[in-house]
């Protein structure tokens, strides 16, 4: 069926709908008349209240809109920058300083039921492989380290697969066109 | 524009004295400001233009007569209640349409939750047996495909064909994007086809 005989049977089809059911239609002036009859359509005071509302109201709600995205977008860029700032403070050592300061107890933890081995590579040990283990087979696959504060990048291996994608990182990075997970550890954010 | 109202309206009051078909010779927007002014005549001559037009949308949308009927009523009382809100840089068409597209939209929503017992079939037997069968048969198969069709892509459809709005209407009509109505249109028409073929209707 050409595209034009479609338009066209589509169109017939609504108006024969229409003729055949539009005898409905009669008087429908009258029967409209008699009920407005008298009635003034909504005019005066009602009206011009409602313009003078409708406008300001749309207007505060776009304001309030607006500044809040501005916050929104002030608090992450502040925190963002708090965060890094004292990532680099002198007092926000390095991981060879903090070992002193004590280090946090970090869990790597990554779910791969059936396979071989798991290791996870990562900036704290110059992206040599430590094994994770699942020592009761239920698939979850575990290793503690002991890490100094800061920020560390890592993945896991699994089989010899990269899997970059840690869902209890805090963020992903893009490097080598292949994703790694990153965990920041200790006292970040919070100040030296 | 107040004391030009006015002078509209008692144009009308003699005219009406004169001949009683003088509305019918009005242009819209005389017939509209003559309505503000509670001239009710002058809005029955506004529904005697569109009546078939809202008519058919909520048809259209609604697949159900009396639904139809019932709305386009509304839809002529609302518009009035409410003429003051329309402003003359769109086509009072295109206005009354989207009161009448917002009716049929919330009794749509009503009946999703308040579903008919009875299928609203009845418009099956609306044809006149004088036509062609083949055509008759095309038209059924398009009724048929129409009533399944989703509204969403049946009230474009309708909006298109039978009231003849251009894209950009449509999509004022029913807050759409203007891409989203002519994707919808495209595809409400494949499937249309698609029915029409599978009966092995493909003549026109």
């Amino acid at each position: 069926m050409r595209v034009d005989d479609l338009d066209r049977t589509i169109r017939e089809t609504l108006q024969h709908e229409v003729a055949a059911e539009s005898y409905c239609l009669e008087g429908l002036e009258d029967r409209i008349a008699t009920e407005v009859a008298g009635r003034l359509p909504r005019r005066g005071l009602f009206d011009r209240l409602r313009g003078l509302l409708a406008p300001t109201r749309g207007a505060r709600a776009g304001q309030l809109a607006v500044i809040g995205a501005t916050a929104a977008v002030f608090l992450f860029v502040g925190w963002f920058i708090a965060d890094r700032t004292s990532l680099l403070s002198p007092g926000g050592p390095g991981p060879a300083l903090a070992a002193a300061a004590g280090a946090d107890q970090v869990l790597f933890v990554m779910p791969a039921p059936g396979a071989h081995s798991v290791a996870v590579v990562g900036s704290f040990n110059d992206w040599e492989p430590t094994p994770l283990s699942d020592k009761n087979n239920d698939g979850i696959w575990r290793a503690q380290l002991s890490l100094p504060p800061g920020r560390y990048e890592y993945a896991f291996v699994v089989d010899g697969r990269w899997w970059g994608q840690d869902p209890l990182a805090d963020e992903y990075v893009r490097s080598f066109g292949e994703y790694n997970s990153v965990r920041y550890v200790g006292q970040v954010g919070g100040g030296a | 524009m107040s004391s030009e109202t006015s002078r509209a309206r008692k144009v009308y009051i003699r005219g009406k004295e004169a001949e009683p078909g003088v509305y019918r010779a009005q242009d819209e927007v005389t017939l509209l400001r003559a309505s503000l002014e509670g001239d009710v005549e002058a809005w029955g001559e506004i529904i005697a233009r569109y009546k078939d037009a809202v008519f058919g949308l909520c048809l259209g949308f609604l697949r159900n007569r009396a639904d139809a009927e019932d709305l386009t009523h509304d839809a002529f009382v609302r518009a009035y209640v409410n003429l003051r809100r329309y402003r003359l840089d769109k086509r009072f068409s295109t206005w009354l349409f989207t009161i009448a597209s917002n009716l049929c939209r919330n009794r749509l929503r009503y009946r999703r939750y308040h579903p008919v017992i009875s299928p609203p079939d009845q418009m099956e037997g609306g044809g006149d047996p004088g036509r062609a069968v083949a055509k008759e048969e095309r038209i059924a198969r398009i009724r048929e495909t129409l009533d399944r069709l989703p509204q969403g892509y049946r009230a474009p459809l309708v909006l298109r064909y039978y009231n003849d709005l251009s894209y950009k209407e449509i999509a004022e009509v029913l807050s759409l994007q203007e891409g989203t109505v002519k994707t919808r249109i495209h595809r409400g028409k494949l499937m249309l086809k698609d029915e029409l073929e599978k009966h092995g209707v493909t003549q026109a």
